[in-house]
């Protein structure tokens, strides 16, 4: 309990003479800021608007970006973020892009292979025989006849 | 692990191609028994077919299971003469093939007509025809 109120008692005073520090700060700088001439108050005037616009401009930007990405322009930030991670991972990039094309090609080959009825088992079933594609004779007289 | 897939999937690539060219290049008595059953006309001349031709008879054992009984026993009937075929007449066959695919039913039934009218025609007359008619299609790629 003892112990305790000792603490107590500290941070008390801890606190009153942090308060008295910045009573004492804020005097000075009262006493210097009144010694000031009309020249340098209107420097510091004119720093101060320049330094709170150029606030409110990068807070506008930011919003405008957020925005942005809200209305569903989410394409804009992946876009970024891909961009720098395919540009990080310039090998692995190489080899999906390489990969993806000899997969299209061999999808591409086995649709043909597979699904299209062009393959000459179709043209002996045709209606006509083979000869009568293959026979000039028969294309000559046609022109005749 | 995406590299991992990829990777197995171009091994896999690269084994069906080799597989494929091996069956290509396969003697008769390696072929399944329903590429034999297919391409029984040519048993007898299976081995001494090139490898391209080869691959093009293994085309058709390939689509024969998708066609009908009447388109299956046209194929077996024309097979051999097919195979006898030189490349170049196979090729504007196919060609011919194309274009006939795509006239209406009435001229398919006006070409059959006359094809039966032009068989009945003496063997001497139907060769002086070929020996005077041009190639049709000169550039062809052949096989």
């Amino acid at each position: 309990m003892i112990v305790q109120n000792k603490t107590e008692a500290k941070l008390e005073l801890h606190a009153e003479v942090e308060h008295q520090i910045a009573k004492n700060v804020v005097e000075l700088l009262d006493s210097q800021t009144r010694q000031l001439n009309e020249a340098q108050t209107q420097r510091l005037l004119d720093a101060r608007t320049r330094a709170v616009h150029h606030l409110t401009s990068r807070q506008a930007q930011l919003a405008q970006h957020y925005q942005l990405n809200k209305n569903g322009t989410a394409l804009l930030w992946m876009g970024e973020r891909f961009g720098r991670y395919f540009n990080q991972h310039r090998l692995f990039t190489g080899l999906l892009l390489l990969s993806v094309v000899l997969l299209t090609l061999f999808a591409a080959q086995q649709f043909v292979y597979h699904h299209i009825p062009n393959s000459d088992a179709f043209l002996l079933a045709s209606e006509l025989p083979p000869e009568a594609y293959a026979d000039k004779g028969f294309n000559a007289w046609l022109d005749t006849n | 692990m995406i590299t991992f897939k990829i990777a197995v999937l171009a091994l896999a690539l690269c084994f069906g191609q080799a597989a494929r060219a091996a069956d290509e290049s396969a003697a008769w008595a390696q072929l399944s028994e329903q590429q034999r059953q297919v391409l029984k006309p040519l048993a007898e001349e299976w081995d001494t077919l090139r490898p391209w031709q080869r691959e093009k008879m293994l085309d058709i054992a390939h689509d024969y299971p998708k066609m009908d009984a009447k388109q299956k026993a046209l194929v077996q009937k024309r097979l051999t003469n097919w195979s006898r075929m030189t490349p170049y007449e196979r090729e504007n066959a196919r060609k011919r093939h194309q274009q006939f695919q795509s006239l209406s039913a009435e001229k398919k039934n006006e070409l059959r007509q006359k094809w039966q009218e032009y068989q009945k025609l003496p063997e001497s007359e139907r060769a002086r025809l070929r020996a005077e008619s041009p190639d049709i299609y000169p550039d062809s790629d052949l096989d």
